[in-house]
């Protein structure tokens, strides 16, 4: 049985498993765009959280809202919800997160219809009144899911929906451990496929198949005992993944990626909520302590750091920076961790993503000539 | 031992024999539409200046956008690590290497044993590239090889600041249109291009000697505009322009 | 299109403004302290973004220096590409803002007009302006190694709430006690009652300054508002800017008495919207003076006026943190489109024009729509120019001298 296939079918299409999860249920789809996102309230809601990703169709309405020097996942997005391929939604929720997206956010309320909340989350994360505000905002948001769905999130089901995500997160956990631990059990493009469908899957759904899919490659690995990959081992930074071809480019260069930070890869699952104590707070707890994104604050070494730190501990040979035309976030914070590499000699290479072209061509050449380089 | 290089760029392919760390043979030919068809031909040119036969090539490595289509070669190896090779063979000396071709350009810093230790590559944008001089001369209506003699009669260098190729168009039709000379613009248009690729090339650390690869390194006002805004000289070699495809059959003699 | 008539204007030394000089007897002598060295000035100093409460490092005898503004320094005085391609060697991306990119760059060589800034002792960063200052301030946090305080303003999409009220607050306290560590002694809130009381009378100043060119002809334009605007932004809470712009109140309403306007001829008023276009302020004041259109107000000069509670502004401290959250640039889109809807039914205007900058997306990230709604909601005409604030690189002459052509025939009546 191809445990990848599920996967694979929802990543390339997941406007159809919203459409046919929302029939099947009768329930609400909620989309949104940030990893700050707290899906556990959502879900406790009855709804399915919904990370919306561009589908890389033509632009042609967005450009009549954003400018040329905006960011490809915006103007991507914007453009499916102009054109109606949001339509199942039935509403989108906006955490705070950079300047673009808190435009987009008042162009979307403005422009797109269906239920709207903005989550002014804090940008810091280290201080003891954010912590205090961040716990007022999730109130907030929670009364708005209440108020904008037409429902009463109990505390039994915000436990049930920290538990559930927690599964989720620990079997994403387990295939990027067996990825480290044995590159050649798992190819890239099948963990990106798995984490693309992660980003808008039921949670129960999701936690099944995962824990399905990593039992069935543990067993694999331990039966099979291949023997130490000799490959190149990479690490990948940045923000959003949303072109797969950079993992066969990889490995047809003979490296493995190891790890990435990416918002939606490493840091869409990183840590765990409490499961006990009050969950709102724990909530809160996690996005204060999981690894910074760069549009928030706690402290000004933390993600060089953390990066570090990962490619030491992942005996990483080098590091790829993937970073999104346009995002000034993860533009800003890219000299000062190239720099912390460069200290320890660990080569990195940067690569600009533009969302809506094509340059396959362009990155073989850049990661096969890095990769000579190592 | 004979080794091929075969270098398929955009616009040009380029082909070296190579023997005894001796240059045999080389040639430049348009590449076209089929990049497969333009590195048989190359080869097959380069072969009949040299009077061999394929079958006495040892080892052939194809490199430049279409390397992967030269069924052929025997390794794919990118344009990075052959103009590196190529580079240091002509200077040893050679610790960086500032390349601008047809359609792109790149810098390669490479560290005392000749090796890749950085690099970074303008291939999304036409500004900086031999694209830019091109649209140009049109603008001015001069042949694109008397640009560089003209520019060195410049009395100073027009100021064009556009990032954007269209745009700085339109500033140089604006220079024509006040009567600026012409070989000011051209100066002008030579410090822009300058202006883009070295800030590129800082990125990666500029150590001298640099060497000047591509088909652009034979106009000698980008040279002199390169030399201004590094306060260096470069080292420009009359293989400059097959450097790619020379790396790449020493890259195939080390297989 | 044949250029416009030439405009002979037999008024054109009466038409200057005599408070400019002072203004710049008093820009240079702020900076000039602020350069000298430490050992000498005594005073310590402090980075501040423009949007930052500054008040308290009044009371606290810190020199407030503003990145931004030098930036606006470097803009003008054209410095602004080589040290934005400065930065890109560096390694920051060309698409990040310009200010940001000057001033990183400007901090490893000295750069700019006056050679560099004086090396902050601290640094205060508040995003009520935009996200990109976080990122900008960690960076010199990094270079200077010297303590950061972040006030976190949440912005104003529709409301402004008690959560984000209490956040403000309380981090306005955390604010003095940073302060008070930093400086090494304890915080004079008897002086910060004065000091607010002289930013309050500041900023009621300036906005009478900018409600002048309600009347017409108008005294000014908004390119004199960008020049007068340095000494609110960065002496506001002092009584140097009140003294100044007491006087130049006073000359501004001596110009409207004798009906002396800026431009010798006003057809057309506008409002312009966004930062300005820093290197290229004399050659846009002309374009617009030569076609008779008088640029009467704009949204950002006037952004210096910030929100007050109706009553009660003697605890400066306690409204402070609302104050900075509550700015212009700090709000929903539809909240900005209100805004500059009232701004043209109050200067009565007969247009609008937008400047799309590339560098600073949260002032143009809306700007469609906001376009969009002026359209409709007062049927002008509007212009939307696309440039960059100090990245002159950015900046294509015949196209935006085209578009200026076009929107002034949609103005003729």
């Amino acid at each position: 049985m191809d445990y990848f296939q599920r996967f694979r079918e929802i990543g390339a299409q997941p406007d159809t498993y919203a459409e046919n999860w929302k029939k099947k249920n009768g329930a609400k789809v909620v989309g949104n765009l940030c990893s700050y996102t707290p899906i556990e309230l959502i879900a406790a809601a009855g709804a399915l959280p919904y990370r919306i990703l561009s589908s890389g169709a033509q632009i042609s309405r967005a450009d009549g809202y954003l400018q040329s020097y905006c960011c490809g996942l915006a103007r991507g997005v914007l453009e499916d919800a102009l054109a109606g391929r949001l339509a199942f939604l039935d509403g989108a929720v906006f955490p705070h997160t950079c300047d673009t997206i808190q435009r987009l956010s008042d162009i979307w309320r403005m422009n797109v219809g269906g239920f709207h909340a903005d989550i002014i989350l804090p940008v810091k994360l280290d201080t003891e009144s954010a912590a205090e505000y961040m716990l007022a905002v999730l109130r907030k948001f929670k009364a708005d899911l209440e108020a904008g769905l037409g429902v009463t999130i109990t505390d039994a089901a915000l436990r049930d929906a920290i538990q559930i995500c927690n599964r989720g997160r620990r079997g994403l956990e387990r295939l990027y451990a067996l990825r480290r631990s044995h590159p050649a059990a798992i190819a890239g493009s099948d963990l990106h496929a798995v984490l693309r469908a992660a980003l808008v899957m039921e949670r129960g759904e999701l936690a099944e198949a995962l824990e399905q899919l990593a039992d069935h490659l543990e067993a694999r690995v331990e039966a099979q005992a291949p023997p130490v990959s000799k490959a190149k081992r990479l690490v990948l930074s940045g923000g959003l993944c949303s072109m797969p071809d950079i993992y066969p480019v990889v490995e047809a260069s003979g490296a493995r990626v190891v790890w990435d930070d990416f918002c939606t890869g490493g840091r869409y699952f990183e840590g765990l909520v409490d499961e006990s104590g009050d969950p709102l707070a724990a909530i809160a707890q996690r996005y204060r302590q999981r690894v910074v994104c760069p549009a928030k604050h706690a402290g000004i070494h933390n993600r060089g750091q953390y990066l570090l730190d990962k490619v030491k501990a992942y005996q990483a040979d080098g590091v790829i920076f993937l970073l999104l035309k346009f995002c000034d976030p993860h533009g800003f914070d890219y000299p000062y961790m190239k720099a912390m590499l460069d200290m320890e000699n660990i080569p990195s290479m940067l690569f600009e993503i533009e969302d809506q072209i094509s340059s396959e061509g362009q990155l073989r050449t850049r990661c096969e000539a890095f990769l000579e380089m190592l | 031992m004979i080794t091929a290089g075969i270098d398929v760029g955009s616009i040009s392919a380029k082909a070296v024999l190579f023997e005894n760390n001796n240059v045999m043979a080389s040639q430049v030919i348009l590449t076209g539409y089929n990049s497969q068809n333009a590195g048989r031909q190359v080869f097959d040119r380069v072969l009949k200046q040299a009077g061999l036969e394929a079958g006495q090539v040892a080892k052939i490595v194809a490199t430049g956008y279409g390397r992967n289509s030269i069924a052929f070669a025997h390794k794919a190896v990118t344009e990075i690590t052959c103009h590196a090779a190529g580079a240091f063979f002509l200077d040893r000396r050679t610790r960086t290497i500032i390349d601008i071709g047809g359609q792109d350009s790149k810098a390669i810093a490479l560290d005392d044993s000749g090796k890749v230790k950085d690099f970074a590559m303008n291939d999304k944008c036409a500004a900086g590239t031999g694209r830019f001089l091109e649209v140009m001369a049109r603008a001015l209506e001069v042949d694109l090889d008397a640009f560089g003699a003209m520019s060195l009669t410049a009395d100073h260098a027009a100021a064009i600041s556009s990032l954007c190729t269209v745009f700085a168009e339109s500033e140089v039709i604006s220079l024509i249109a006040r009567g600026e000379q012409r070989a000011n613009i051209i100066a002008g248009i030579h410090a822009s291009v300058a202006s883009r690729v070295v800030s590129m090339a800082k990125r990666v650390g500029v150590r001298a000697p640099i060497m000047m690869t591509g088909g652009v390194s034979k106009n000698i006002g980008v040279v002199k505009a390169l030399e201004e805004k590094l306060s260096a000289n470069l080292m420009v070699s009359d293989r400059a322009q097959v450097t790619g495809a020379l790396g790449a059959a020493i890259i195939a003699a080390g297989l | 299109m044949a250029p416009p008539e030439k405009i002979v204007d037999p008024d054109k030394e009466r038409r200057k403004i005599k408070s400019d000089k002072r203004m710049r007897e008093i820009m240079a002598a702020y900076y000039i302290e602020a350069k000298t060295p430490k050992e000498q000035r005594g005073k310590k100093i402090a980075w501040i973004t423009s949007g930052g409460p500054v008040e308290p490092l009044h009371v606290m005898d810190v020199i407030p220096i503003y990145p931004e503004n030098y930036g606006a320094m470097i803009g003008a005085s054209k410095m602004g590409v080589d040290l934005c391609e400065k930065a890109e060697e560096l390694g920051y991306a060309r698409d990040l803002c310009s200010y940001a990119r000057a001033d990183i760059a400007s901090a490893t060589v000295n750069g700019g007009p006056i050679g560099g800034l004086p090396e902050p002792d601290m640094l205060v960063c508040c995003n009520n302006i935009c996200g990109t200052v976080l990122k900008w301030y960690e960076v010199q946090a990094r270079y200077y190694n010297v303590p950061l305080f972040i006030l976190d303003t949440p912005i104003t999409h529709t409301t402004f709430d008690d959560a984000m009220r209490r956040y403000v607050t309380r981090q306005s306290e955390e604010y003095i006690h940073f302060l008070e560590r930093v400086c090494g002694r304890p915080f004079d809130y008897d002086r910060m009652a004065q000091v607010g009381a002289l930013s309050i009378r500041a900023q009621e100043l300036w906005q009478a300054i900018l409600d002048t060119t309600i009347n017409r002809p108008s005294p000014m334009t908004c390119f004199d508002a960008f020049f007068h605007l340095a000494m609110i932004v960065t002496l506001r809470g002092t009584q140097t800017c009140v003294d100044y712009y007491e006087s130049l109140l006073a000359e501004m309403k001596d110009r409207v008495a004798q009906g002396i306007g800026m431009l010798p001829v006003e057809k057309y008023r506008l409002v312009w919207d966004n930062l300005p276009i820093w290197y290229r302020l004399r050659w846009l004041s002309n374009k617009f003076m030569e076609r008779s259109a008088c640029l009467v107000a704009d949204t950002y000069t006037s952004g210096w006026v910030s929100w007050m509670p109706p009553e009660n502004t003697t605890d400066f401290l306690g409204f402070m943190g609302e104050s900075y959250s509550r700015i212009f640039l700090n709000s929903g889109t539809d909240l900005m489109a209100e805004n500059i809807i009232k701004m043209v039914k109050k200067y009565d205007a007969d247009g609008v024009v937008f400047h799309s900058n590339r560098s600073c997306k949260p002032y143009s990230f809306g700007q469609y729509d906001i376009q969009k709604i002026v359209r409709k909601k007062l049927g002008i005409p509007t212009l939307m120019i696309e440039a960059d604030m100090v990245d002159e690189r950015s900046f294509s002459e015949s196209q935006i001298e085209t578009r200026i052509d076009a929107f002034i025939e949609m103005l003729k009546k």
